[in-house]
């Protein structure tokens, strides 16, 4: 099994059929020669990516990966095959019209530097002759989406703006004029970690409501993990070695290039699998900052907790107050205890939780809304809980496999 | 300094001072634009074309290996004596600046930045004129500003082909050599000359404030 390759069966890594919705972009036999090059760089490629779903190619360096992904949008330009996107075979048309309905983020982000960001974002809606007014709603919309308050980032140069924020721009430049495809080539990779996680759910969060059908390349098989609803694991020539869900890739990787490469702690990449509001967040004893301070020492007192979340007006997190906090009456409850830290939101992983409980001092991650108001508490109790509910369903699946199937072997 | 100042003070050497300044001017200012004409159009098609590139660089740089006095003299049998010899000299001496600046200046722009524009559906037109361009911008002006300095020296010789510009004041104070009011006729060309080439480079670093985009501005 694990030594069929696409160029024999084309289709025998693209996972049960009957699973995958309607098609958005296929790759159909899709090969690139560079010239003096012996081999093919990518070969014979054939893949479909569902419509509204992310499918990432994630392989090690030189697997042809994103050569594959320029050719969606004919950057490369294929040596033979079909790229058929929303049924029509796009192989041949004007590639400036193509790449106009195609949204394309690369890791370098490459703004344009001389103009401003207003002015970035609005590309692709100028080439299109859109006029002024749906252009300059348009871009405001979008810095909005992004997180840049348009009033403070619209007339400033790229240059004035940070990593993160530059990608953030990066994004919405390639959303503007609502492409129904997004390439992504390692958008976040060439960001510091902790802005990376952040950029990361933030966009899972904005891919939940746009619904677009996004190829995206990284060789970090934690980030495609992640991001993916589909992986397609990349051998060298871009030959599939296993195309399927993530959590199919970890529990069952189809052959030992997918096992080497998906690598060991495999537990702990499944808590990237799992989002914080799949869990039940517990419940913290909190107070609000525009309470009396004599009720949240009553409150207190009458319960067993050993700190109290103190929660502003806007009922977001501010600090943890112990006992001694409440009773002392010198200075205002917003200036004493611990900043309240480890904050989570709802589509952040499990992983990520846990990486802000170890990092924050009280050993729990604070769940917070889009808008920073308090959810509740997750501790690491919660995470062992889930980290069990997956190993036990894991043995269920082998367990009924087997029943199913007496003559498979069961090797993971 | 006495004679110097006396010099100056002659209204009739004033007035063919000025004059001569305002031709040399002209005799700069017309080669540069032709030179920024032809040279970015040069330029552009070395940077786009990787076999035409060596050729134009070569060519460009030989001009200006031929010793002025030569290249002058060697036009005169073809176009007569007089401001056209010495506009075409100056301006194929003026090449190689703008044409290598426009080639490194494009080469500058980030590739990111090329890729984006051609991912985002930019034909190679507006790519050039939009993007790469403005951005190679900064480094072409550092070129047409070298090679305007270079045309304002070199423009002088033109008084040999019998050109216009202040090279005719210099040429008479060497000719008259030792003759009394020779050197002041001398000095009297090179000092316009020299406040001319300050005065240019001052007009370059105002375009540069105007023309270079706030963004790529250092």
């Amino acid at each position: 099994m694990s030594d069929v390759t696409n160029a024999d069966h084309p289709q025998a890594r693209l996972g049960d059929e009957a699973h995958l919705g309607e098609t958005m972009i296929e790759l159909q036999e899709l090969t690139k020669r560079f010239p003096g090059q012996e081999s093919p760089a990518v070969d014979r490629l054939s893949l479909k990516i569902p419509k509204g779903e992310i499918v990432v190619f994630v392989g090690p360096s030189g697997c042809g990966k994103t050569t594959s992904l320029k050719m969606i949008n004919r950057i490369i330009e294929p040596s033979s095959g079909h790229i058929i996107i929303d049924g029509e075979d796009v192989t041949t048309i004007d590639p400036n019209h193509l790449r106009r309905r195609i949204g394309y983020v690369i890791q370098q982000i490459g703004l344009f530097p001389h103009i401003r960001i207003g002015d970035n974002v609005a590309t692709v809606p100028h080439l299109l002759g859109w006029d002024k007014e749906r252009t300059d709603q348009r871009v405001d919309e979008l810095l909005e989406v992004v997180g840049l308050p348009p009033d403070e980032y619209r007339e400033r140069f790229p240059k004035e703006l940070s990593g993160g924020q530059r990608q953030r721009v990066g994004v919405a430049r390639a959303l503007a004029a609502d492409p129904p495809v997004l390439l992504m080539d390692e958008p976040f990779g060439a960001i510091d970690p902790i802005t990376r996680t952040r950029l990361q759910n933030e966009f899972l969060r904005l891919q939940d409501e746009l619904q677009k059908t996004i190829a995206f390349v990284t060789h970090d098989i934690d980030e495609a993990v992640k991001m993916g609803d589909r992986i397609a694991i990349l051998q060298e020539g871009s030959r599939v070695a296993q195309f399927a869900s993530p959590e199919e890739i970890l529990t069952n990787p189809a052959n030992e290039f997918v096992a080497d490469f998906v690598g060991t702690g495999a537990t702990l990449k499944r808590l990237k699998l799992t989002r914080v509001r799949e869990v039940q967040p517990s419940e913290a004893l909190t107070g609000r900052v525009d309470e009396d301070r004599e009720t949240l020492r009553r409150r207190f007192d009458e319960s067993d907790w050993t700190a109290m979340l103190l929660l502003d007006t806007e009922n977001r997190p501010l600090r943890w107050l112990r006992g001694t906090d409440l009773r002392q009456t010198s200075r205002a409850l917003d200036q004493v205890g611990y900043r309240a830290r480890a904050t989570v939101e709802p589509q952040a992983t499990l992983s990520d939780a846990l990486e802000e409980m170890l990092l924050g001092a009280a050993g729990v991650a604070i769940v917070i809304d889009r808008r920073g108001a308090y959810q509740g508490l997750l501790d690491i109790d919660d995470i062992i809980t889930s980290i069990q509910t997956m190993k036990d369903a894991q043995a269920e699946f082998y367990r009924a496999a087997k029943l199913a199937d007496p003559e498979s072997e069961v090797s993971a | 300094m006495a004679f110097f100042t006396e010099y100056l003070a002659d209204p009739r050497t004033r007035e063919a001072l000025f004059e001569q300044t305002l031709e040399h001017v002209y005799l700069t200012a017309i080669p540069i634009l032709i030179a920024v004409v032809i040279g970015l159009f040069l330029g552009i098609l070395a940077h786009r074309s990787p076999q035409l590139r060596s050729p134009i660089l070569s060519t460009v740089s030989t001009f200006l290996t031929i010793p002025s006095l030569a290249l002058f003299a060697l036009l005169i049998p073809i176009v007569g004596i007089g401001a056209t010899p010495a506009i075409i000299a100056l301006t194929l001496y003026a090449l190689l600046p703008i044409v290598r600046n426009t080639v490194s200046g494009l080469f500058s722009v980030d590739n990111a930045v090329v890729e984006s524009a051609k991912g985002m559906g930019m034909n190679a037109t507006t790519r050039l004129w939009k993007i790469e361009l403005p951005n190679a911008w900064p480094v072409m002006l550092a070129g047409i500003r070298v090679a305007t300095l270079l045309t304002v020296g070199i423009a002088a010789i033109a008084a040999l082909v019998g050109g216009p510009g202040l090279g005719q004041e210099i040429f008479t104070g060497i000719r008259r050599i030792p003759a009394t009011g020779s050197l002041e006729s001398l000095l009297g060309g090179t000092l316009f000359i020299v406040v001319l080439a300050v005065l240019f480079d001052l007009l370059y670093l105002a375009i540069g404030r105007l023309t270079i985009p706030r963004g790529i501005r250092e």
